[in-house]
């Protein structure tokens, strides 16, 4: 279901790494290498072996009797997915439309830069842990993404058509027949694979309460019960997996329809316009404002040292933190991509190999990087280790995947006298995929500061970990600032990687390509 | 003209969002009620639905048991009148209360009034327990339970800093959130943790149902008295399931003797209370800054 | 009517025709003729500029058809008019024409020679098809001008005669970039040659001789 051409790529894309490329590598490991002394890197778990082999074993003998009570759990996910997403499709879509706007960018810029999983924990204080919160987080995530998506896909559409019109079409039947009509096939195939997307989301939402499948994984995780917990990751991977042959788009509007109508028949408690306002009128006004005289000086005096301490006890640590782990997973990503994707080219792991790579790959991309950073605190322990081995392994993978699939269509083009092996692979395939690696790098590199910061539920100290503690001692107002911290995070790092990238005469990979 | 269309779109999108809000509806009045999540999910349901069936038939309405995942959802779901009854902690029950002003503190168990947490280290570590703080447990690992748990984390907060003179932080090496009591346990016995603060009663059920072996995990100090656990109810609770509603449910919790719902508690049988109890809680809290 | 005084027209960073004058007066149906790239896309550009701040209403039939391949031929055709009816019509009849809109759109294009159903989709049609259709988008919209760009290029010795003279014949004022002398001559009132960068020539037609035009076309 990807779309074909996933890169925009400048003409020299052939060219064999130019040396600056080579020098911004050399100093990017070493940067590497000071982070993992800032970093902590600990195995805190004292026997990790003895946890895997519990797993192993679960594995090997799934508990599949779990299964009998997730169906409701399965429903859920698949409803609040197609639900979600098709309500942020709706919202983004509008967005798209005044995509020349910039407020309308910035709130899209805003939307997505937040990760389902915090939206989630907000609301779920109006909405309660119900299935309407997971819809809505989803939702409230999805939509800046598919703003951004669609205002792109508009951005590109043919503007002939439309030129050629009296008065070169700018009416509203103009844009409708000559802009938004041609634009439909992508709008509705980024939307298909977008459910794809949402699908995982909606089982990672569990794991802050929602009744999704993640839910069910969280509890019998932490209740040991590996064989349960094994059980309901195969299930995840068969849905994950599965998806060819059930997801087809034609049927799409049918399960969006009846996701929603199942949706609105679950009873809800009380959702009240009084609960909203008090979560944004009240509760997330810092505190030394509510109520407060906004004439007098002391106010603002107050304010401002409440704003002082918590960027220097909770913003900047956070962030640091969040730094840290998203770039020694991004050196990793690249390290594994550089070196995993031989394992998918026949030409150099053989046909069988290439098989068992795909095998590997698949499974690494497949799991959501939360699961996979969940499952590494259960075995290490909590540190950043986990966090970064499982973030680098699942973006390596992704990565790996693409690259590989380019190198194996590039083998047969090759010359007839072509070297073998070692030779194949750094004098043939490494630089004719480095531009596209670089690439795809950048492109998950954003992905990963996103989930680093939500890490901090799972105990790692990165800035959601200070949301998580925020919205536990029900201090709303900390907790919106740290969501604005983790905007402005988001926009620092994007806006450094376009200045980097230019600079290295990388294009931008799109953001069709995986979740 | 590009704006007209969006207008219109974005009409159409508040509309798709009206569609969803008959969610919001719900049916006749039912008592539902909630409790942190201070221990695995099979231990609260096995608590909780004999309680709820126990209540119902005491009281002549419908009551229904809704498990959470956090305590904070706890305490924003009584909030927000999504559960009417909740057994928090003493910590999680002052935010309820500061959060819903006029809202009880009905009952607590004979133990509440008089609770304490263990800290409990891993064998490897040649700890013992003694009578006084155990200062020799500077520079180990150590985890707390949940965030805003009374006994798993404010008192033992609280003693750390008053004993130690600095954060917990400072004093240990490694300082983490299990999330609930069970897990804490569970950590230290793994390893994963050397020391960490538990909630007495929760350790000594484990115990005695074998399902922590005492000299692999052995408490090695136990703090000083404070109040805990409660039954918070809300102040409307009246109005909503008519007069003396709420001195009705009060009698009915102080008259559970049945061994096997108190067992699950663990309590020995419970007796009243009121929010005047936590006001020592309230001011650790503050002190901690885990209340404004 | 419009008028060009003086001008330079550029495309992109080059200067493509220089010191441009030409005004194109009511009821005259002028040919551009010249190799490609001599500028008369760019001076039809901007002519349609000049007409449209001039507040007539031009009709276009661009070189490249600009079509939404997606659409049908007879959405493409309706495209023509879109500025005519309401945008509410206009949805209406992108989900489901009117009868009307659909029996004038089907006897437009049989005139056009043009067989396929007017709902089959622009994409499965043939070049000579699209360009045609492109030719019935501008008749069916109509205006006061006409500016085509090598409106009949794609068809046939036979057809090309027969659809230029349609089109010419449903507009007052007409200018039209062809390849074809023979057509121009045949069609058209007024020839204006385009070669380095300049109008080499603006005259009646029939009033050019063999020279002006082995000029025009030599290297």
């Amino acid at each position: 279901m990807l779309p074909t051409s996933i890169i925009s790529m400048p003409a020299e894309r052939e060219a064999k790494p130019s040396l600056r490329r080579l020098q911004v590598v050399w100093i990017a490991l070493t940067l590497a290498a000071l982070a993992l002394f800032a970093a902590d890197l600990q195995i805190s778990a004292p026997s990790p072996g003895a946890v895997l082999k519990a797993l192993a074993m679960g594995f090997a003998r799934p508990d599949f009797a779990a299964l009998e009570n997730l169906r409701q759990a399965l429903l859920l996910t698949l409803t609040v997915a197609f639900g979600g997403v098709a309500i942020g499709a709706v919202a983004g879509f509008a967005m798209a439309l005044l995509w020349g706007w910039r407020a309308v960018r910035m709130l899209s810029l805003s939307l997505r830069s937040v990760h389902e999983l915090i939206w989630a924990l907000f609301i779920m204080t109006v909405t309660g842990p119900e299935p309407i919160a997971a819809v809505l987080a989803l939702a409230l995530s999805y939509s800046g993404i598919f703003a951004k998506v669609f205002g792109e896909i508009l951005d590109e559409a043919d503007p002939r058509p439309r030129d050629a019109l009296p008065g070169r079409g700018m009416t509203l039947s103009g844009l409708i027949y000559a802009r938004l009509v041609p634009s439909l096939p992508a709008f509705w195939s980024y939307f298909c694979y977008r459910i794809e997307c949402g699908i995982r989301s909606s089982a990672v939402l569990g794991f802050v309460g929602l009744p999704t499948l993640g839910f069910e994984l969280d509890t019998l995780f932490k209740q040991g019960r590996y064989d349960g917990a094994a059980a309901v990751l195969l299930l995840i991977y068969a849905l994950i997996l599965s998806q060819s042959l059930w997801l087809r788009r034609r049927l799409v509007p049918l399960y969006v329809l009846g996701a929603l109508a199942y949706l609105a028949s679950l009873s809800q408690g009380p959702v009240s316009a009084a609960g909203l306002w008090q979560l944004i009128g009240v509760d997330m006004v810092p505190a030394p404002l509510r109520g407060a005289d906004p004439g007098a000086a002391g106010t603002w005096r107050a304010f401002g040292d409440w704003l002082w301490r918590l960027v220097s006890h909770e913003v900047l640590p956070g962030a640091w933190a969040t730094v840290l782990v998203s770039y020694l997973a991004f050196v990793l990503c690249g390290i594994i991509a550089l070196f995993a994707f031989p394992l998918i080219v026949p030409a150099l792991a053989g046909r069988i190999g290439s098989g068992f790579g795909h095998v590997v790959l698949v499974i690494l991309r497949s799991t959501p990087e939360y699961m996979l950073v969940f499952v590494g605190v259960q075995v290490f322990g909590p540190s950043m280790l986990p966090a970064v081995l499982a973030l680098g392994l699942h973006n390596g993978a992704i990565i790996a995947h693409l690259i590989g699939r380019e190198a194996t269509r590039i083998v047969p083009g090759l010359r007839p006298d072509r070297p073998k092996g070692a030779g194949l692979y750094a004098y043939e395939l490494v630089p004719r995929v480095s531009s596209g690696l670089i690439a795809y790098l950048f492109y998950r590199g954003e992905i990963i500061l996103r989930e680093s910061m939500i890490l901090g539920i799972l105990g790692i100290a990165t800035l959601g970990f200070y949301v998580d503690s925020a919205i536990a001692t029900l201090r709303f107002d900390r907790a919106a600032v740290l969501v604005v911290a983790m905007m402005l995070l988001t926009a620092l790092v994007d806006w450094g990687s376009r200045a980097l990238r230019r600079r290295l005469r990388v294009g931008a990979a799109s953001t069709r390509p995986y979740c | 003209m590009e704006f007209r269309l969006n207008r219109r779109q974005l009409v159409g999108g508040l509309a798709a969002a009206a569609a969803l809000a008959p969610l919001a509806s719900r049916a006749a009045e039912v008592l539902r009620f909630s409790a942190i999540p201070d221990e695995d999910a099979t231990k609260l349901m096995g608590r909780f639905t004999k309680v709820a069936e126990y209540l119902s038939d005491k009281l002549g309405v419908p009551v229904e048991f809704v498990p959470v995942k956090s305590y904070p959802a706890a305490v924003v779901a009584f909030r927000n009148d999504q559960i009417q009854l909740a057994w928090f902690g003493g910590l999680s029950g002052v935010q309820a209360r500061l959060a819903l002003p006029g809202s009880v503190a009905i009952a607590q168990g004979e133990e509440d009034a008089r609770f304490v947490s263990y800290f409990i280290a891993n064998k490897a570590t040649g700890l013992t327990e003694g009578p006084d703080f155990p200062m020799a447990a500077k520079g180990r690992s150590f985890t707390f339970g949940a965030k805003t748990s009374t006994s798993g984390r404010l008192m033992p907060e609280y003693e750390i800093r008053r004993n130690t003179g600095v954060a917990p932080e400072e004093f240990f090496s490694r300082v983490g959130f299990s999330g609930d009591h069970t897990k804490t346990v569970e950590l230290v016995q793994s390893g994963a943790y050397e020391i960490g603060a538990v909630n007495f009663t929760a350790y000594d059920d484990m115990v005695a149902k074998g399902q922590v072996d005492p000299a692999e995990v052995p408490v090695i100090w136990r703090t000083p008295a404070y109040p805990d656990y409660n039954f918070t109810l809300r102040g409307d609770a009246d109005e909503k399931f008519g007069a003396g509603f709420t001195e009705r449910l009060t009698t009915a919790i102080l008259g559970m003797d049945d061994p096997e719902i108190l067992g699950a508690f663990p309590r020995s049988r419970f007796i009243a209370a009121s929010n005047a109890d936590y006001q020592p809680i309230e001011e650790v809290a503050r002190q901690l800054d885990l209340l404004d | 009517m419009i008028e060009l005084r003086g001008q330079t027209l550029s495309y992109g960073p080059a200067v493509v025709l220089e010191n441009v004058t030409l005004t194109i007066r009511q009821g005259e149906r002028v040919a551009l003729l010249g190799r490609s790239g001599a500028g008369k896309s760019t001076l039809l550009a901007a002519i349609r500029e000049k007409a449209m701040v001039a507040g007539k209403e031009v009709a276009l039939v661009p070189q490249d058809n600009a079509l939404v391949p997606q659409l049908s031929l007879f959405h493409n055709v309706h495209m023509g008019r879109l500025h005519r009816h309401s945008a509410l019509y206009n949805l209406v009849t992108l989900l489901r024409p009117f009868r009307r809109d659909r029996a004038e759109v089907s006897e437009l294009t049989r005139e056009l020679g043009l067989e396929p159903p007017v709902d089959q989709p622009v994409e499965r049609l043939s070049g000579g098809q699209r360009q045609r259709t492109a030719v019935a988008r501008a008749i069916h919209g109509g205006g006061e001008v006409l500016l085509a760009d090598e409106p009949v290029s794609a068809l046939d010795e036979k057809q090309a005669p027969e659809v230029l003279a349609t089109l010419i014949s449903r507009f007052p004022t007409s200018v039209i970039s062809l390849h074809d002398v023979g057509l121009a001559q045949a069609y058209c009132t007024r020839l204006v040659g385009l070669k380095d960068r300049r109008i080499i020539f603006d005259m009646p037609a029939g009033e050019q001789n063999a020279a002006d035009i082995d000029h025009l076309y030599a290297r």
